[in-house]
Parts: structure tokens; sequence; C-alpha cells
């Protein structure tokens, strides 16, 4: 089924770099509808699971309490992020402090350990629909493949998603590369792109399915 | 790389990577924004670009190139002081003083974005701010008189 | 420790005028003083009466020696000449002036003495005057032990007063009118028909005349500018950017210097390799100093991030390199071989505890923590043929003459100290190493002045925290009341440390493993005291209250524990057994601040703790509230009595200010040390309080002590027992160690 694909705009306040707009340096080896079994799907649906649960990409996928996490080996214990920041029903921290003012929208690389975290992209947190900390592995697979909560995309939207984030170096590409001790998340940009597109091409199988 | 702070052009040429913070206060001489800790933990280098508070320890030079930068020595002078300003010299809040360049560039920017914040919206944007002298009490203080003369009350 | 400043005939210097004569001060003279250090480098038409006045006709300058670190000293100097020499807070600009034994702290002394300060007994008494007899001639400057007050609330009044009397006097020879016709207003001699000579005016004339040597101070009731609030001096400049701290500064010709010293602090430098560093942009030259290497640049980002670049392997740690161990070495010092000082032991504790069939027995701990002020170690150092020069800010001026001419070969006199406002301390401006660091650079690029500047990780590397202690208590409870405390209290040396890096051995008992404990001014039946001395550590050094607020949480925590098995009101017990009147009212005056006793709310709790550190007994109440997502400090109510408050509205933000200091270290601060080295190297490791945590707190000022004292640290100490307790009273939980957030969660 072809799903329209709904464009959400979102605006950002604050300077809005292009960074590095170009070439998203990525294979992009397309696969049919329906040419990978559905184990091979779950194996690749497992891979990106181990990626979009690890802390670089779950601490800002939190839920409605609109609160980053800080979590990893990095920290003793896992928690809320410090100072008492709270990003708001806008995501963004609108309400109260920006992201944007501790975290610099650069494609330079992190190299200052301990230092507020930076990409090529505006921080913040990714839309409440899209919570992933500390939820069961069947939930996330069946939001990320649901149009309605998934931001309105379909196999095709996925792959571009990462596509666009790599031209921007922005947050996917920061996961896998976060530079000053923080942990990566496994494996790298490219083997993240293969196992989706392995996935859609398996029809986004769900370990609940 | 151009940058414009307190309304003046300025053309530097310095490393891509270098903090913003080093450039206004080493390159340009402007030391009014301070270096506490260089990982956006402590808020001493608040600065507003374009419009934004942003801690310019974390705001590498080719970020701002081009931008409309506003230091504490933008924000008001001894002789031209503005309303927070005002409100943090009633209130007699600084102690070392060393924070509180930021913590006034942090809080003119919440009464620009939120005229009458409340007590809550204060401590949430308030929070990033550090002071090792404890100046809290005085600063949310001054932030409520500094918004009630914004507000023209 | 000083040499003995030379005694010179007091000289009044006007242009190329001489005229001899001396100038008596009260009670503080001795009978040869000080020479006056205003009178080098007089400019023409300048004049001065003491070492703290210095007029022109285009003005006045008040000398405030005390280094202020934000404590607002310098104002506070400048207000109690003001008050005397009836100026206004505008009418004047303030120095601190170049180090002299004329501004030696006769203060500093009383603290170091082993009476309790609230013995004004003979003996104790003699004893202090004996003592600042001695440290004037030596001419010891400083600024700490919050002694700053205590040292110039006489001193400098009379200094005011001097000045506004021989201003009348040479008025009066000048326009013959009657001296008993003039008075002084706003920086002006006032003629009966109402002409006013300003003081500028009146230099000249004033310089040429006897000074008046018998003044009489103003009695309270007189008090214009004291015990009013008042605006700092300082304020405008730290609220629009433009106050000049010691990392701001420029000198003309300047290059940057960055350092990396062993974080094993003390170990060696075995390697390094700084290939890289030489060849990044800006970078000149890299040179050895003392323990490790400095990158020279052309500006402190460039050279903080090459140092950072520069390869280096050090050497092992003098110390055990593993915290657990730190904590081992502690506890094992409880015994004889250790004990430092016995320091109280009335009644007969072994016997009421050998007696009572229910000893109770608690252990505690108190952790390093950090300086950690927000400006971090800077200097700036110019090696020339004659002079050396040193801009940075500092508390012990004539210390750092002397070490900086030990490294670049000039005599104390002629190294030239700029002092300045500093951006916080706590006691890290106490230290000298950085100093020396940047003069060992400056003598390697003679010539050419060479800035400082720590990045903030060496700053917590390169810190020496608080000392580490542990408290071990025994006691015993009876009918209702507490009846017998048996403390002993084990912890490094932290004068040894901070003396034994200057290289000097500093004998007798260290008073700091006891301060805040065994000075407490209860009445208890039976009470020892005795403090054990561990082996050095970590090096250590002086931080805020020193050793009150790690003994002070250990003494007032078990005696809450006591309280509370003796089933009395920790704040009606406390009261019951506070016999000295002046500390009774300062709990009394909580007790009814904070309306103790009433209705609190479910899953509230207050706490009470009682401590006295630098003469200065302080009592506060916490109020905390157990939330779902961990205590919450809603509420803290303080009191405390330094004698005479000189600014109301200082001394209400210094206290809410430390106390927000303390209670954020007693929840979530500790330095502890992995492979040799602090594992915590920026505020993400030791954050302290921030905004949203802090509380609402009451001060109130009390009056009635007879001498007045300081306020910098008094206010640290009892703050982190009566958190504890507090935690007690609202959750049951009773927590031995800080900091907290190992035990509980907070907000």
């Amino acid at each position: 089924m072809r799903w329209i694909v709904i464009a959400a705009a979102v605006v950002f306040a604050g300077n809005a770099l292009a960074a590095g707009e170009g070439d998203h340096g990525l294979e992009v080896n397309h696969l049919e509808a329906g040419s990978v079994s559905q184990a091979d799907g779950l194996a690749a649906w497992s891979r990106i699971h181990d990626v979009v649960s690890h802390p670089r990409c779950a601490n800002c996928h939190t839920d409605e309490a609109n609160i980053p996490m800080w979590s990893g080996p990095e920290y003793e214990t896992p928690g809320p992020h410090g100072m008492n920041i709270n990003a708001g029903e806008s995501r963004i921290g609108a309400e109260f402090l920006l992201c944007q003012t501790c975290h610099a929208t650069s494609a330079l690389p992190n190299t200052l350990p301990h230092a507020a975290p930076h990409a090529g992209s505006p921080w913040m947190l990714a839309p409440v629909e899209f919570v992933w900390f500390g939820q069961p592995e069947n939930a996330i697979c069946e939001q990320m493949r649901d149009p309605e909560r998934n931001g309105g995309r379909d196999g095709d939207a996925m792959v571009e998603h990462i596509l666009h984030d790599a031209e921007l170096k922005a947050f996917i590409t920061w996961a896998f590369d976060p530079g000053a001790g923080r942990e990566a998340a496994p494996g790298t940009m490219q083997e993240h792109l293969d196992d989706t597109i392995q996935w859609v091409a398996a029809g986004m199988p769900c370990p609940g399915d | 790389m151009r940058l414009t702070v307190n309304r003046t052009p300025y053309d530097v040429d310095v490393e891509p990577e270098m903090p913003l913070l080093w450039v206004l206060r080493d390159e340009l001489g402007l030391t009014g924004t301070k270096y506490g800790c260089g990982i956006a933990q402590c808020g001493a280098c608040t600065v507003h670009m374009d419009g934004m508070a942003v801690r310019s320890c974390q705001i590498p030079a080719e970020a701002a190139d081009g931008a409309e930068i506003v230091t504490i020595e933008g924000l008001g002078t001894p002789e031209a002081l503005h309303a927070v300003q005002q409100a943090w010299i009633e209130h007699q809040v600084a102690q070392c003083g060393y924070c509180q360049s930021g913590q006034i560039m942090q809080a003119a920017s919440l009464l620009d974005m939120n005229p009458d914040p409340s007590d809550e919206e204060i401590d949430r944007v308030m929070s990033g701010n550090l002071c090792r002298c404890g100046t809290y009490p005085r600063i949310r203080a001054a932030v409520k008189t500094a918004g009630a003369k914004m507000r023209g009350a | 420790m000083s040499r003995v400043g030379k005694i010179a005939r007091r000289t009044f210097l006007v242009g190329s005028a001489m005229i001899a004569g001396g100038v008596a001060f009260g009670t503080y003279l001795v009978r040869s003083p000080h020479a006056n250090p205003l009178l080098e480098g007089l400019d023409k038409g300048e004049a001065t009466f003491n070492p703290w006045v210095k007029i022109s006709r285009t003005g006045i300058t008040l000398i405030t020696p005390h280094a202020d670190l934000g404590q607002g000293v310098a104002s506070a100097q400048a207000l109690l000449i003001a008050e005397e020499m009836d100026l206004e807070m505008d009418q004047f600009q303030v120095s601190f002036g170049e180090p002299a034994a004329a501004y030696y702290n006769r203060a500093l002394a009383e603290e170091s003495l082993p009476f309790l300060a609230t013995d004004e007994g003979r003996i104790a008494e003699s004893s202090r005057t004996i003592v600042s007899a001695l440290l004037k001639p030596l001419g010891m400057q400083g600024t700490g032990g919050s002694s700053a007050m205590s040292d110039s609330f006489d001193k400098l009044r009379e200094a005011g007063a001097v000045a506004r009397e021989t201003l009348k006097l040479a008025a009066s020879r000048q326009t013959g009118v009657a001296i008993s016709d003039l008075r002084t207003e706003a920086g002006a001699v006032y003629l009966p028909d109402g002409t006013a000579v300003p003081y500028t005016e009146l230099a000249e004339a004033a310089a040429a005349v006897e000074p008046v040597t018998r003044v009489r101070l103003r009695e309270p009731s007189e008090w214009r500018l004291i015990g009013k609030p008042t605006k700092r001096v300082d304020m405008v400049a730290k609220s629009t950017g433009t106050m000049t701290y010691g990392i701001d500064l420029a000198v003309e010709g300047m290059v940057y210097a960055a350092i990396r010293i062993n974080p094993r602090q003390g170990g060696k430098l075995v390697r390094y390799d700084a290939t890289e560093a030489l060849e990044m942009r800006g970078v000149q030259k890299l040179v050895e100093i003392t323990g490790g290497i400095a990158v020279i640049a052309d500006n402190t980002w460039r050279a903080i991030r090459a140092a950072e670049a520069v390869e280096i392997e050090w050497g092992e740690a003098p110390y055990p390199a593993e915290q657990a161990q730190h904590w081992e070495a502690v506890a094992a010092s409880f015994n004889e071989d250790h004990l430092d000082q016995r320091w109280r032991n009335d009644g007969d504790v072994d016997a009421v505890l050998g007696a009572s069939g229910d000893v109770f027995e608690a252990e505690y701990r108190s952790p390093y923590v950090a300086h950690a002020p927000l400006e971090p170690l800077n200097a700036i150092v110019l090696v020339g043929d004659e002079f050396t020069d040193v801009w940075t800010g500092h508390q012990l001026p004539q210390l750092l003459q002397m070490q900086v001419s030990a490294i670049t070969g000039h005599t104390s006199g002629n190294v030239r100290f700029h002092n300045q406002f500093v951006g916080g301390s706590f006691g890290h401006r106490l230290e000298i190493g950085f100093v020396e660091q940047a003069a060992e650079i400056a003598v390697q690029m003679r010539g050419t002045p060479v800035k400082l500047t720590y990045s903030r990780e060496e700053d917590f590397a390169h810190d020496f925290p608080r000392h580490i202690a542990m408290g071990r208590g025994r006691g015993s409870v009876a009918n209702g009341q507490v009846e017998a405390v048996d403390l002993s209290i084990a912890a490094p040396s932290v004068f040894a440390s901070q003396f034994g890096r200057l290289g000097y051995s500093v004998p007798g008992p260290d008073l700091q493993i006891a301060a805040g404990a065994w000075n407490n001014p209860y009445l208890l039946p039976n009470f020892r005291m005795r403090a054990y001395r561990a082996p050095e550590l970590a090096p250590v050094s002086s931080w805020r209250a020193v050793g009150a607020p790690g003994a002070g949480f250990i003494f007032d925590s078990f005696l809450d524990e006591l309280i509370h098995k003796a089933g009395a009101d920790p704040m009606e017990e406390r009261i019951r057994l506070m016999e000295h009147e002046v500390s009774r009212k300062v709990l009394e005056a909580v007790a009814e601040m904070s309306s103790w006793g009433g209705e609190l709310g479910s899953n509230k709790g207050r706490g009470v703790a009682f401590v006295e550190s630098f003469g200065v007994p302080f009592a506060q109440v916490v109020e905390v509230t157990n939330t779902d997502q961990g205590i919450r400090i809603d509420r803290v109510w303080a009191a405390c009595d330094t004698g005479t408050i000189i600014d109301p509205a200082n001394f209400e933000g210094l206290v809410q200010g430390g106390i927000v200091w303390a209670l954020g270290h007693a929840i979530n601060c500790e330095i502890t040390y992995a492979d040799g080295m602090a594992e915590q190297s920026n505020y993400h490791a030791h954050q302290g309080m921030r905004m949203y945590q802090a509380p609402e707190i009451f001060v109130r000022g009390l009056e009635n002590g007879h001498k007045t004292r300081g306020l910098g640290e008094p206010m640290v100490p009892p703050a982190a027992p009566a958190l504890a307790n507090a935690i007690f009273a609202a959750t049951g939980k009773r927590i031995r160690e800080m900091p907290f957030d190992k035990h509980i969660d907070f907000v």
C-alpha cells in the first residue's frame, strides 16, 4: 500500500544553518517490495531496534513529560536531563529554555568531553509519538511502521529520512559518531540504512505479528 | 568571517571551530562575557545570537558568521541600564558577580519571550545558569521586578 | 613567615614639601606605627593622613586592602571609613592598595588560638592581644577566616575619624573658625554660615597640620551608614559586565599560557611529546615548569587547546591512588598513635558510658569537595629588570610577594602586586601554586607579560579540596535528656598540607580537625571530644569554613540522634542545653522564626542544627517535603550573631548565598580519587545547587555579641546537619554521609 507522504513542517527558532547540504555519502541499494523474507526482515528489525533503543537515540525519544534523558555508560545512574530542563509541548524548549541555547547547530565534530552535544540540525526532542525510551521492542516497531504515528512516512520516506539526515550530518549521523567520549549506537549509518531498506522490503514485520 | 557585535561589524579570521566566547573575549576584547566551564554547564558565557540566548562557548565561530550578537556590554551600560540590570542593582544581586553577565543575558531573553513568568517558568529557564555564590533567591526577585518594569507596571 | 617591617618615622608628603609627624590610632596603635605605604608614589597635590585615605584636588581614594572575593569587603571597608569621615558612598574610589605591613590583619590570629570564641576570660583575651601585637610588627596581611570585619571594624573607623578631625583642623586654621563650630557632611567641612569647603580643597592644608590623634568613635545611635542597607560600590560594574576580573585583564605585549601539571598531585612528569601541539595555529612555544609544562600561544583558547594536545606520561601520585584507600587510612587513625588533641573532657564520659546499659554509636563521613569558584585560576606576571609585576586576585599579598620573589630573583618589596576583584574563592585564592607557575613561565620570557589561564578541567584537577573526615560518636541518654557524648573525629591536617606546600612545618595540633565540634557552647554534662590526625593523603586546603562543615555535621547529627533517642524535641533539648546566652538567643530566634513545633503537612519534616565557627553562633532550621521525585528543600530559617551588622543588605545576601552553597555541596558533591586523580573534571560532576532547588531562606541577624565578627563562612556548617535532621524527620531515614544523594533522591 502506498501512503501519501505528508511532509511535516516544523518551524525552528534561531539560526538555521544549512550545514553541509550535499552528498549524503551513502550507498542506496534498493530492494523490491516482498524480496526479503519475514525472517530476514525480523533480523533486520532487531538490528534497527538495537540502534533506536540505544541511549544516543532513545535519550531524546521520550514521552509526554517532555524531558530528555541522560542515560548510557557515561552516566552512573540514568536519570532526567539535569538543570531542570523541560522541552515543553513544543519539544524544542520554546515554553522554557530552548534546547538550542546550549546545543548548537553545527556539523563540526564533537570533541569536548561532557559538553552539550551538537549536530547539523537544530537540537530538539523527537515528536512525542516517537517515544522509544523505556518502551518494549514491539511497541517501538509498531510505532515506526504506523503512518499515523511516524510522521506519515512510508518505506521510501523512511529511507529518504536517513539520507537527508546524512546530508545535514544531523541526529542519526551523530548517534553513530557522537564523539567526546560518548558511546556510539551499534553499527554504522550505512548498515542502518541497509537494515531499513531490508525491513521495508520485508513488509516491516514486527516481532509481535 | 563577519559578525556584528553590539551593532558593530567585525571581520575575524580564526579557526572555524574557535568558540564564539573566545572570539568575543580575546579577538574583540569584549570581556563582559565570561568563561566558567566551556561545556555549557554554567551559562556564564551567555550572549544573544540573532535574538536568542545561547552559550557562546558552544557556538563555533563559523556558526556565528553573519550573525547579530548582543553581549552584556550591548544590553546596557552604567549610564544606560537595561531594566534587568536596574533590577539587579536594586536587589543587590551580585556577590562575586562572575556569573551575573550570563544570568542577566538569560533573564533578559526570558522576559523578552515571557514578560510575566511564573516561579516555575523562572526556575525552568534560569537553572542552566550556575551561581557558586548562591544568589538564586535574589535573582528570582530581580527577574520579577525586571518583568514588572518591562511591562510598565 | 614575613620579614619584620621597618618602623619608620611617619611623614606627610605634599609634592616636594615634607612634614614630619605622627598619628595615633587609639587602642590599635603599637607605639611605633607601620610606615604609611601611601607616602611613596604620592602625586603632587595628593595628601594622605593614614594608610587608608588619599586625597587630592580631583578626588578621594579609600584603600580597602582586604581581598574582595564576592563577600563585599571592599564596599564594607570603605563604608567603615566613610561612616566616620562623613563621606557618601559615591564620593570616592576604592583601591586594594599595595601590600604593606600597615594592613596587617590582627583578627586572623584569634581563630588560630585554642580558646573558645565564647571565652572572654582574662587568659583568652590576653593571649589574643599578645598574638595580635606580635603579628602587627610582622605585617601579616591577609583575608580569610571571616576576619575582615573583625580586623577592620574599629581600625578603619578610627582611620576615618582621624581623617575627618584633621580636615576640620585644617579648615579651622585656614578660616579662623573654631573647630567646635565646624561640622562635616557628605565630603565637605561646613562653616557656621553654611559655606561648604570640600575635602578635596583642604587636602594640601590638611597635610600641613599636626594630625588629630584623639578621636572619639561615634555611638551606634549616631551611625549614618552602618546598620543600613547599602548599595555596594561594585554592584553596578558587576551588573553591566564592566567589572574587570583578573581573567579579563590585558597587558600590552602579553602572551597567553596554559599549563598541564600532573593531575596526580605532586607526582612527576615522566615524558611528553609536544609535536602536534607546537604545530597548532598561534602556538609559539612550550616551556617546562615545576610539575609539568606550559604552552604559550596568541590567545587563551589556542593555548589551552594546544596544552591539551601535548601527549604526556605522568608519574604516580604520592598518596593512595584509590578513594577507598583514603577512607581506610582515615578509619585506621582512631587510636592513641594518631591522637592529635583531646580538646574537651567535661564530666566523666567513661564512667557514665561504662555504667550505661545502652550506649548509642554512630559513624559519619564528610568527603573531599572542590572549591571550584566560577572564575578559573589565572595570573599575569611580567618579570622586568627592576620589578616583577603580578596581576591576579589573592588573599595573602605578602606571601605572594615572597613566593614570586624567590622565583624571579627580585626582592619581595620589588614584586608589585596588583590585587583584583575575584570571581569567587571559598578558599581557592589562598593557594599560591598558580601564581608560582605563572612566575616560572614569565621568568623564561623576561620582559614579556605572561597571562596564565587555567581551563576549568585544570582548575578541578589541581584543586586542593576540603579535607576528608570521619566521625565516631558514642553517647547515652537518660530521663529524656542527653547525658553523655564521646566524639572522635579523624582527618588529615589541612594546615599541615597547606603550610607544608610553602615549606613550613606547623607545630601543634590542628584545630581544624575539631572546629565546629569541640567548641560547641552547649553545657553537656559529660562531653569528650578527641581529634585524631590521619596521615597526609591528597593535598588539601581551606574550604569555606574549613573544619567546621565536616566536624559540625558530625557533631550536630550525632547530637540530633541522641536527642531523638531520648524522646526529646530537637529544638527544646538544644535550647535547654545551651547556657551561653548569646548562642541560646540564636536558637530561640530560629525557633520563633520557623514557628517550630507547629503542625506540618504529611511528608514534611524539619531539622534544626547549631554550629559556632569563627566566633559566630549560627542556627538553622530546614524544612523539606518528601515528594515522589525525592526530597525537596522548601524553606530555611537562619539566625546568627555577629555582634554588629554592618550592612544588612549584604548580610542577608551572604547568609542566603552561603546556605545555598552549603546545601548544594551536602546534596551532591564529592571529589573522589581513582588512579591517583580526581575523577570530577567539571561542573557536570560537581553540581552544587541550581536555581530550581533553592529554598526560600529567611534571615535574622542578632547583635548581642560583644565583638564584631565576620560572615564569610559561619553560615556554612549548620546547613548540612540541619538538612540531614530534616530528612530524618520527614522520612525516618538517618543519613550519616555526605553527599546525601548517595542515599536519597532529591528533586
